[in-house]
C-alpha cells in the first residue's frame, strides 16, 4: 500500500510540475491573497471594524479579521483536498488508465493515500502563505495552541478525505468533475461557517451545515488558535467530525466499488 | 487563374537551449515552388514524402504566408488582398474535426454560409444541393457526432462548396471512403471542373484516383518540384515500356523463332517464356504497342492462346520509382 | 453594418444549438451566483448594519440587498463571457477555428457575436431570478421610468465589448485558467460586486479604474437606487466610453496580430 501511495505521489508531483509549474502556484497563492484582502477591506474600509453585537456571541471572539482568514484559508484547504482526490478518480478514467489501475493489484487505499499526501504538500504551501499574508493584515496568532491546532487540521484531512471519496464516486456515476465539485464547494462555502458564524443561519438551513465537515473543522479549529483551547473544549466538534468521516468512509468506498463495476461494465459489456 | 511563382515556406522554431537562451531551427516545408492552376483544369500535387502539400494549399487559401514568392488570384494577391481572396476560394480537408459536433449537417452549412454572407434564400438552395450532391439529404436534421466517419467527409465536402468557390484546394477528400462514394465522388469532382468550370487541386495518396481525375501532376520531393507533366506522360518518362503476358497451351520451336523475330523489328524482347501447368506462359516487354501483330502471328502458326493480359506502368509505379530513388 | 447582424443571428444560433439544454448553463450561470449572492448578504451579517453604521456612508444598510443584486447581476453578465472565452480555446483545439479564419468574415464582428450570443443564451436565467427578487425588495428608486432599460442595455454593451476582449485574448493564449485568475476575481473585488469601491484606500480606487464593470455598476446602481438624472451619470458614462473604446481597439490590435501570427507560423498561439 505504500509502495503505491509512493508511486503516486510521486507521478503526480512530476506531472504537476511538467504541466504548469509557475502558473499553478501563482494562481493559488493569487487566490488566497484575494481572499485576504476583500476580508480586510470589508472589514477595516467599508465598516471600519463596526461588528454586529452577536458576532462575538456566535464566534467566540472579537477578531473578525483572524477569524475570516482563518475560515478562508481552511476553505481553500478543504476544497484543495476534495478536488484533487475526487478528479484523480475521474482523470485515471478519462485517460483509460483506471483499468489499467484496477486491473493491477496495487491497493486503492494506497493510491488515495498516495494522492492526499502529494496535494497535502501543495495546499499546506498554500495555506501558510494565506495565513502570512493575513498576518500582514491583521491575523493574530497570539493564543495558538500549537498542538491542538495541529491534531484538528489533521483530523480535518481525514475527514475530506473520507468526503472526497463520496464526491468522487458521484463524479465518476454521473462523469462530470466541473458542476458537481463546485456545487459543493459553492454550499460549503454558504453554509460552513467560512465567512460568517452559521449561527447566523435560518434555522432550517443549519441542518446542511452539520453534514459538512468543514463546519465542525473550521469550529475546533478557530477555537485552538484564536482563544488557544485544547483539545478538550473542542471534543465535541472533533466528535462531530469522525462521526461524519466514518459515515462518509463507508458511503464513498461502497459508492466508488459499485460505480467503477458499472462503468467497467459499461465499457466491457 | 491561380498563379504560384517561386514559393517558399520556411518555418522557424523556437527550441530552448538553456535557461535565457533559445536557438531558431529552421524547417522548409516548401522551397521554390510555381505552378498555375485554370478554370475547368484539375491538378495533382504529389509529395514523395509528404512534407509541403497542406502547407501549399493553406498558402492559396491565405492561411499561410509564403516567406518568400507570391500567389496571385485573378490578379488578387493572397498576401494583400486576403479578403477578396478568401471569398472565392476553398478548402476541403481535416475529416473529423473541423465541424461543430453538437449540431446537425444543415446547421453547420447554414452557419459557414453566414460566415460568406451568402443570403439566407440562396444560402437554403445550395445547402439543399449540396447536401443532396454529397449524399446526406436523409442525414440532414442529425447532430454530426451521430456521424460515420465517411458521412463527416461528405459533409466536409459540401461546407468546401458552400461558397461555390472558382479555386477549390481538396486534401486527400476520398480518405475514409466507401469505394462507391468515393467513386461518386470522383465523378463529381471532375464534373466541378469540367462542366462548372472550376480550378481545382487535389492531392491524394491513391494515385489510381490521381491518374484518372488530374490534367496536370506535380511532384514534389522535400517542397521542391522534381516533376511536373501530364500522368500519363510522367509515367512514361520513367517507365516507357508495357509488359504483355501470354498463356499458351504450348509454344512449338519455329513459333518462338518467329516471334522473337518479331519482336526484334519492333524493338520488343521476349523477357520470360516459361513452363506452366497446362501450358507455357510468355512475358513480352515492349515500347509499343504489338498486341495484334503478335496475335497475328499466332494464329497463323494455329497457337491457341489461353489467355492475354496487357500490364500498362501505371503512374503509383512511377511515384514509387521516384521515391525509392530519392531515398537512396 | 448588415454583415455584422448577418454575423450576430449566424452565431446566436450556432452557439444556441451548441449549448442546448447543457445543465452547466443552469448550475454555473444561476445556481452558483444565486448561492454566491445569498453568501454575500450573510456575510455581512456579522457587522453593524443598522442606520449608525459606517456602511451609511455609501449605502443604505436597509438597502444591501439591493445593493447585491445589482452587483451580482451584473458580475454574471461578465462571469457569462469567461465561459464564452473558455470555449473558443476548445474550437481552437477541435479545428473549426481554422476554416472560419478561411472564410472572409470580419472577425471583430465575429468576436463580439460570440459574445452576444453568450450573454442570450445564459443570463436570462440570472435575469429572470434578479427581476422576481426585486419585486420582494426594497429601494428601486429612479428618476425617470427609462433609468432601468438604460441601465440594463448599458450593462449588456459593456458585458459584449468585455467578452470580446476576453474571447480574443483567451484564444490565442496557451494558458487560459490562469488568466482567468488575474482577470476575473480581482474584478469581482475591485468593481464594487459585493463592497462599494468608494470605500476603497486610493491605491484600490486606482485598481477599479481599469475594469469597465466598475464603471458600469457605479452608472447602473446610481440610476436604479439614486434616482440619478441624466446629467449627474455623464463624467462616469465619458469614463466607461474612453475604457470600452480602448478595450476595442486593444482586440482589434490583437486580432490582426494573432492572424498575422497564424500565417507566419501556422501556430495560432500568440502568448
Amino acid at each position: 500500500m505504500l509502495q503505491t501511495a509512493k508511486a503516486t505521489f510521486i507521478r503526480n508531483m512530476i506531472s504537476m510540475m511538467r504541466a504548469y509549474p509557475w502558473t499553478f502556484f501563482i494562481s493559488h497563492i493569487l487566490s488566497g491573497i484575494y481572499t485576504v484582502i476583500f476580508g480586510f477591506f470589508t472589514y477595516r474600509y467599508v465598516f471600519q471594524g463596526a461588528l454586529n453585537e452577536q458576532f462575538s456571541k456566535y464566534a467566540g471572539t472579537n477578531d473578525y479579521l483572524t477569524y475570516v482568514f482563518l475560515g478562508g484559508a481552511m476553505y481553500a484547504f478543504a476544497v484543495s483536498t476534495l478536488m484533487n482526490v475526487s478528479r484523480s478518480l475521474i482523470t485515471e478514467y478519462r485517460e483509460g488508465t483506471l483499468e489499467a489501475l484496477l486491473l493491477t493489484p496495487s491497493s486503492r487505499k494506497g493510491y488515495f493515500m498516495g494522492n492526499v499526501l502529494q496535494q497535502i504538500s501543495r495546499t499546506s504551501l498554500e495555506f501558510i502563505i494565506i495565513i502570512l499574508f493575513g498576518m500582514l493584515f491583521g491575523l493574530n496568532l497570539a493564543n495558538v495552541d500549537v498542538i491542538s491546532s495541529f491534531i484538528i487540521w489533521l483530523g480535518a484531512i481525514l475527514a475530506f478525505f473520507t468526503q472526497a471519496l463520496v464526491l468522487g464516486s458521484i463524479m465518476l456515476y454521473f462523469r462530470d468533475t466541473y458542476i458537481s465539485q463546485n456545487t459543493l464547494f459553492v454550499t460549503m462555502a454558504f453554509v460552513s461557517g467560512v465567512t460568517f458564524p452559521i449561527q447566523y443561519l435560518p434555522e432550517w438551513l443549519q441542518p446542511l451545515s452539520l453534514i459538512m465537515p468543514l463546519t465542525p473543522a473550521l469550529e475546533a479549529f478557530r477555537q485552538s488558535v484564536i482563544e488557544g483551547q485544547g483539545l478538550a473544549v473542542s471534543s465535541g466538534q472533533l466528535l462531530h467530525l469522525a462521526i461524519l468521516s466514518v459515515i462518509y468512509l463507508l458511503i464513498g468506498s461502497k459508492g466508488i466499488k459499485r460505480t467503477e463495476k458499472i462503468i467497467i461494465e459499461k465499457n466491457f459489456g | 487563374m491561380l498563379v504560384a511563382e517561386n514559393i517558399t515556406k520556411v518555418y522557424k522554431q523556437k527550441t530552448r537551449t538553456g535557461f535565457f537562451k533559445s536557438k531558431y531551427q529552421e524547417t522548409t516545408a516548401v522551397s521554390d515552388l510555381s505552378f498555375q492552376m485554370e478554370p475547368g483544369k484539375i491538378i495533382g500535387l504529389l509529395g514523395l514524402n509528404g512534407a509541403g502539400k497542406t502547407t501549399t494549399i493553406k498558402m492559396c487559401t491565405t492561411l499561410l504566408e509564403p516567406t518568400s514568392g507570391s500567389i496571385t488570384i485573378d490578379g488578387l494577391d493572397a498576401v494583400k488582398d486576403d479578403r477578396k481572396v478568401k471569398a472565392i476560394v476553398n478548402m476541403i480537408a481535416g475529416g473529423e474535426r473541423m465541424l461543430y459536433w453538437r449540431l446537425t449537417g444543415k446547421e453547420n452549412l447554414n452557419y459557414f454560409g453566414h460566415l460568406y454572407g451568402i443570403k439566407q434564400t440562396e444560402l437554403d438552395n445550395r445547402i439543399k444541393e449540396l447536401l443532396n450532391e454529397v449524399g446526406l439529404e436523409e442525414a440532414a436534421n442529425t447532430p454530426v457526432e451521430q456521424y460515420s466517419k465517411g458521412m463527416k467527409q461528405r459533409l466536409q465536402i459540401a461546407r468546401g462548396l458552400i461558397n461555390d468557390p472558382k479555386y477549390l484546394f481538396l486534401d486527400e477528400p476520398t480518405l475514409g471512403l466507401d469505394a462507391p462514394i468515393a467513386r461518386h465522388l470522383r465523378g463529381y469532382v471532375k464534373q466541378l471542373a469540367q462542366e462548372k468550370g472550376k480550378a481545382i487541386l487535389l492531392t491524394s495518396h491513391y494515385l489510381q484516383e490521381v491518374e484518372e481525375l488530374c490534367d496536370e501532376v506535380y511532384v514534389l520531393d522535400k517542397g521542391r518540384l522534381i516533376k511536373h507533366d501530364t500522368p500519363k506522360r510522367l509515367t512514361a518518362s520513367i517507365f516507357n515500356e508495357s509488359k504483355l503476358h501470354i498463356w499458351l497451351s504450348e509454344i512449338k520451336g519455329n513459333v518462338k523463332a518467329d516471334l522473337e523475330q518479331l519482336l526484334i523489328a519492333n524493338e520488343a524482347r521476349l523477357e520470360v517464356i516459361q513452363t506452366i501447368e497446362h501450358g507455357v506462359e510468355l512475358i513480352i516487354k515492349t515500347k509499343k504497342e504489338i498486341t495484334s501483330p503478335v496475335l497475328n502471328l499466332l494464329s497463323t502458326h494455329d497457337t491457341t492462346v489461353q489467355k492475354l493480359f496487357v500490364d500498362e506502368p501505371k503512374l503509383e509505379d512511377a511515384i514509387l520509382y521516384l521515391a525509392e530513388r530519392r531515398a537512396v | 453594418m448588415r454583415e455584422w447582424i448577418h454575423l450576430f443571428i449566424a452565431e446566436l444560433k450556432k452557439e444556441h444549438r451548441n449549448n442546448f439544454h447543457s445543465s452547466l448553463i443552469y448550475f454555473s450561470l444561476l445556481i452558483w451566483p444565486a448561492i454566491g449572492f445569498i453568501t454575500a448578504y450573510y456575510s455581512f451579517k456579522p457587522f453593524q448594519l443598522d442606520g449608525s453604521s459606517p456602511l451609511s456612508r455609501f449605502i443604505d444598510p436597509d438597502h444591501l440587498i439591493l445593493f447585491l443584486l445589482t452587483g451580482y447581476l451584473s458580475y454574471i453578465f461578465f462571469w457569462s463571457q469567461v465561459q464564452s472565452a473558455w470555449r473558443m480555446g476548445y474550437e481552437r483545439q477541435s479545428g473549426t477555428l481554422e476554416i472560419i479564419f478561411l472564410t472572409p468574415v470580419n472577425r471583430l464582428a465575429l468576436v463580439y457575436g460570440r459574445s452576444f450570443s453568450t450573454l442570450v443564451e445564459g443570463v436570462w436565467l440570472f435575469f429572470v431570478f434578479v427581476m422576481l427578487t426585486l419585486f420582494f425588495v426594497d429601494g428601486i428608486a429612479v428618476s425617470s421610468f427609462w433609468s432601468v432599460p438604460f441601465a440594463l442595455i448599458l450593462l449588456i454593451g459593456t458585458a459584449v465589448i468585455w467578452g470580446g476582449f476576453l474571447n480574443t485574448v483567451f484564444l490565442f493564449s496557451r494558458d487560459a485558467g490562469f488568466l482567468y485568475t488575474i482577470l476575473d476575481e480581482p474584478m469581482s473585488i475591485f468593481s464594487g460586486v459585493r463592497i462599494p469601491p468608494l470605500a476603497f484606500p486610493i491605491w484600490g480606487k486606482i485598481f477599479s479604474l481599469v475594469f469597465p464593470l466598475t464603471y458600469t455598476l457605479n452608472i447602473m446602481r446610481k440610476l436604479v437606487m439614486e434616482k440619478a438624472a441624466f446629467s449627474e451619470i455623464l463624467p462616469s458614462l465619458a469614463a466607461l466610453l474612453v475604457v470600452l473604446l480602448v478595450l476595442v481597439i486593444a482586440t482589434a490590435i490583437i486580432i490582426k496580430k494573432a492572424e498575422q501570427h497564424l500565417k507566419k507560423t501556422g501556430n495560432m498561439v500568440l502568448f
